[in-house]
């Protein structure tokens, strides 16, 4: 069961045996990484489409006239569905999973996770109880059922006004809760992760929406509503995406610019950069082309969402592992190999 | 400069706090505290095997290994000095005995989200094992890269600073068990004294010594110190240390702010798109 350790990180080849413990401590790495793998992938993903859908539900019932009501619909189901499996995915990645509701012992303020949990906790009920409306209004709860009647007559405006906050939480600690750690790469983009997050979960959900909503005459409003805040939010991202990189500067960097996480961060930027293309390119194109470009839009943001998060959750694995980096971040200021980086 | 010097042996340790000075001068790389360690707190072995860098085949602290001996041949320094021209001193191999800082402000118990990790009476921190679920974020909120998960219970483990020998007003086994009083124990201001009365005589007799574990070195950016701190003769990155590490939770505020002005900005696009958005003809 002991985990077995690899030594990996020794000089390079052609390097003398003095840089081994000239540079760092024989390349050991000097913090531990987290466990974190694919089940905090894909919790990251849905969770920023959860928050997503319920923003833009809640926009559309607010601002949004009879047209905007597709949105509404689909939008107040896709934020509950999309975080049901979150806190499965949560529980299965802890060490001790029995012991899940430990979390309900406390609220840290200054423990992202703990005011996760109450977050996701707070968001989930908001979603559920505006799908349980959705769901009275459009008759699945059966026309005459009292409960039904009660939940049509709850305020809609204000259950979803009510559900924006834990929306935007949910699509943004995630960024807090990386930026608050030792990891090199995430710390140095402390600032950044939660509005790149944000961006993100508002262009997939849009596109994950706009998919969704059908291609119906009567939809095509709706549609290009949600295309133009998918732009909005790509635009957004490409300018944080490259901010993340060039902040983090050539150490610190490294995962984001080559292997296999160099590769998920470039198929992040080309992702949103040819959705953003695409959907402008659209407009310029007979009408008949239109639809199947903007489905590859659509599906091309989506995929960019996943990509982003594996890229930064693998990413901050990696550059754990690496000494110069957490040294690049930890230098006192007046050490002469700070003002080389 | 003179900021610095201020800082140098202050720390922000609550008054009755214990702590360790592990002194690197003294240590001659005999493991006993590795070995006291496993054997009062009952850690299983870790698995055999050489690392063929140095005699250090312990190679990090982790949920099993709660002291370990850190060995650095000094080939040559960071000018490229080679051992000839170097201080004869220690034989040109340094040795320090790593363990939990027992940091004055700690990243990984602010990052607890079951309250499993605590300050214990004698202001040190501990994991319960009763509360710990196991979640692995204290692990990559340590600046030092001490507390880790264990595969045999998926719990995270660290040092206790053997708070149940210190229930029962023993020393902890490590400092028991060094034969060369490298590992210290005791109120950590009287150990800071200590430590720069330490400094002062090795500086006197010509070593670039210093202290780890102010909040000039290693206690700094709102860590404010560590409870189990050492005394250094070589630039902290030649131990595996970070020389300037920052509470991660420094970051929690400022980067909430940011995100709150994201979700602002992206919350009124929306709004605005919304409100705007005009009739279309069917596409």
């Amino acid at each position: 069961m002991t985990e077995i350790r690899r030594w990996q990180h020794r000089r390079a080849p052609g390097e003398p045996v003095s840089a081994e413990t000239r540079d760092s401590y024989y390349g050991l790495p000097v913090i531990h990484g987290p466990h974190w793998r694919w089940s905090i992938v894909f919790y990251f993903v849905l969770g920023g489409l959860a928050g997503g859908s319920a923003v833009l539900a809640a926009a559309a019932r607010l601002v949004g006239g009879h047209w905007a009501r597709p949105i509404v619909r689909v939008g107040r189901y896709l934020a509950f569905l999309a975080v049901l499996p979150g806190p499965l995915l949560l529980i299965i990645d802890l060490g001790r999973p029995e012991r899940f509701h430990h979390m309900l012992r406390v609220v840290k303020l200054r423990s992202p996770m703990s005011l996760g949990v109450w977050g996701l906790i707070g968001f989930t009920a908001t979603a559920f109880l505006n799908a349980l409306q959705q769901a009275a209004e459009d008759g699945w709860l059966g026309q005459r059922n009292p409960a039904a009647h009660f939940l049509r007559r709850l305020p809609a405006r204000i259950l979803a006004a009510a559900s924006t906050l834990p929306a935007f939480f949910l699509a943004g600690y995630t960024g807090v809760l990386l930026g608050a750690t030792a990891v090199p790469l995430w710390a140095r983009n402390a600032l950044r992760l939660g509005p790149l997050f944000l961006c993100s979960a508002l262009s997939s959900a849009a596109a994950m929406l706009a998919l969704l909503v059908g291609r119906g005459p009567g939809n095509a409003r709706a549609r290009h509503a949600l295309e133009r805040v998918e732009q909005v939010a790509l635009l957004g991202e490409l300018v944080l995406l490259e901010a993340v990189q060039r902040g983090s500067g050539p150490v610190v960097g490294r995962p984001l610019s080559n292997g296999l996480e160099g590769w998920a961060y470039a198929g992040t930027r080309l992702s949103a950069g040819v959705a953003l293309g695409l959907h402008i390119v659209t407009k310029m194109l007979p009408r008949r082309l239109r639809p199947p470009l903007r489905l590859v839009a659509s599906l091309v943001a989506l995929g960019g969402a996943f990509l982003l998060r594996a890229a930064m959750i693998f990413g901050g694995r990696r550059s754990a592992e690496d000494p110069a980096a957490t040294f690049a971040i930890t230098r006192r200021p007046e050490d002469p190999a700070r003002q080389a980086r | 400069m003179s900021r610095e010097s201020t800082l140098v042996g202050r720390t922000r340790a609550r008054p009755g706090a214990f702590g360790f000075l592990t002194d690197t001068t003294l240590c001659i790389g005999c493991k006993a505290c590795e070995v006291a360690c496993k054997q009062w707190n009952q850690l299983p072995m870790d698995d055999f095997g050489f690392t063929g860098m140095s005699y250090d085949n312990t190679g990090d602290l982790g949920a099993t290994t709660w002291r370990h001996v850190a060995f650095i041949e000094r080939v040559a320094d960071r000018e490229g000095r080679r051992p000839t021209r170097l201080q004869p001193f220690q034989s040109n191999w340094l040795m320090l005995s790593d363990v939990c800082k027992h940091c004055v402000n700690a990243g990984c118990m602010e990052a607890c989200p079951t309250g499993a990790i605590i300050r214990t009476e004698f202001d040190t921190v501990v994991i319960q094992q009763d509360i710990c679920n196991g979640c692995g974020y204290c692990v990559p909120a340590c600046p030092f890269g001490v507390p880790a998960l264990s595969p045999l219970d998926g719990k995270a483990h660290k040092c206790t600073l053997c708070y149940d020998r210190l229930k029962d007003g023993l020393e902890p086994a490590c400092s028991k068990a060094c034969p060369t009083d490298a590992i210290q124990f005791g109120p950590v201001h009287a150990l800071m004294d200590r430590a720069k009365a330490r400094v002062a005589e090795l500086r006197a007799q010509g070593v670039e010594a210093q202290i780890y574990g102010d909040e000039a070195l290693g206690g700094t950016g709102g860590i404010g110190g560590l409870n189990a701190f050492f005394i250094l003769t070589a630039p902290p990155e030649v131990y595996n240390l970070p020389a300037a590490p920052e509470l991660p939770q420094r970051r929690v505020l400022p980067a909430f702010l940011t995100t709150a002005l994201a979700a602002l900005a992206l919350g009124l696009a929306t709004l605005v798109t919304f409100w705007r958005s005009k009739e279309v003809r069917h596409d």
